[in-house]
């Protein structure tokens, strides 16, 4: 008998039964659901929504297409992430969510140049905007765990970019949720600020994607 | 002769021979190892056709396979039932086979093999091959002396007997003693210097 076969006979024998995992887009689709459940009720009882309105006043469709480029950003990550985790999806995913992003930074950097047109303000000290660093990366942590544990069920092959997308798709979301609670219009060093909260998130989970996400 | 990856990948539509493979890793998802075992011998040549278009390490193809069929077995949930094998198999196979080769490219980056410093033999003094070499230059070094001046060296170097005791045995003087190991000394170091030259 060669090795291959007793490796055949030994992998035969411990054919245990498992619980195949649902399709890649459910799963995503039961985490955004249960993410957007949980914002739904949470963000109007604890965030002042007025202040985000009023905030974008005169401004309303830029505030409607930032808030949805943020989103895609999001969602698509998160769905790529789900997908590229599954041996055999296409690789396709890992660009997805590139052109949302790219048009949410070129949209909040026009808000901002708007900002700085209109009132001449390029933002306060950096301290002014740690508070959203620290939210980012909190709301990151708390959206991100969960995500975690569901991605490393698939036990990636190639867990880095299963990992880059989910720390986008978690970090984006954090963001979305930030504008809630963000008590001023936001200013070129508040974009700045933002994007390093994403850039930290996105390499703190590319530095853990291995063990995190229990690779096969 | 197994077929090619090709062929393999080539009947992925229409009457492919897979057309089966779907429902057995499904049943072995069941914990039917009858199905699971058939599955495995059957998805073997096709693992091993893309192995071999993959990693061209002929001596390492067996490993990858077997590396193959082992991350299967460890995420065979991670197959849903219903769509096509191939694709599913195909990734796996190439993952492992990319992983095979960069460590190989590692390893030849760091490591040298030399598979004779691993070569014993049941007798111990086998195992000391410039043991001989220095024997054999000994012998043909003492070899060049005189008759006296072998004596000499023999008694007083080798046997470490005081000049006194091999003056008795060999009959030479102390004297004679003392300048035939000397003369016999400095032949050998001038031996032994030119075979070092050459």
């Amino acid at each position: 008998m060669s090795r291959l076969d007793a490796l055949i006979d030994a992998l035969a024998s411990d054919a245990q039964p498992v619980r195949p995992l649902r399709s890649p887009l459910k799963r995503a689709l039961s985490w955004l659901i249960a993410v957007a459940a949980l914002s739904g009720a949470l963000i109007p009882a604890v965030a002042d929504v007025g202040q985000l309105a009023a905030r974008y006043s005169g401004r309303e469709a830029l505030m409607v297409v930032e808030l949805s480029a943020m989103l895609a950003t999001a969602s698509l990550a998160i769905l790529g992430a789900f997908f590229i985790a599954i041996p055999g999806r296409s690789r396709r995913w890992l660009l997805a969510p590139v052109a949302p992003f790219l048009a949410w930074l070129l949209l909040a950097g026009a808000g901002c140049f708007q900002l700085f047109a209109s009132t001449g303000s390029t933002g306060g000290g950096v301290a002014d905007s740690l508070d959203c660093l620290f939210f980012i990366l909190l709301a990151s942590l708390l959206l991100g765990a969960p995500l975690i544990w569901l991605l490393a069920r698939a036990r990636p092959l190639e867990p880095l970019p299963v990992a880059l997308l989910g720390g986008l798709g978690t970090a984006a979301l954090a963001a979305f949720m930030l504008q809630f609670f963000h008590p001023f219009a936001v200013t070129f060093v508040d974009l700045a600020v933002h994007v390093l909260a994403i850039a930290l998130v996105v390499a703190a989970s590319a530095l853990l994607n291995r063990r995190a996400l229990s690779a096969a | 002769m197994p077929p090619s990856a090709e062929d393999c990948l080539a009947s992925d539509s229409g009457k492919a021979p897979d057309a089966g493979w779907g429902e057995l890793l499904a049943a072995a998802q069941q914990g039917d190892a009858a199905a699971y075992r058939l599955f495995l011998v059957s998805v073997t040549p096709f693992v091993h056709a893309l192995v071999r278009q993959r990693f061209w390490h002929a001596d390492g193809t067996e490993d990858v396979v077997q590396d193959v069929l082992l991350t299967v077995h460890r995420i065979r949930h991670t197959y849903e039932p219903g769509r096509p094998v191939k694709p599913w198999l195909a990734a796996i196979t190439a993952r492992r086979a990319i992983d095979a080769a960069r460590r190989r490219g590692r390893i030849g980056a760091r490591e040298v093999s030399d598979a004779i410093t691993y070569e014993t033999f049941a007798d111990p003094e086998a195992n000391k091959p410039h043991a001989g070499d220095t024997a054999r230059a000994l012998q043909r070094m003492t070899g060049a002396l005189s008759p006296a001046q072998q004596e000499a060296l023999e008694l007083v170097k080798l046997k470490e007997m005081s000049l006194t005791e091999a003056s008795a045995v060999s009959g030479q003087s102390v004297a004679s003693l003392k300048v035939n190991i000397h003369r016999a000394m400095k032949k050998m170091r001038l031996l032994l210097s030119k075979d070092s030259s050459e």
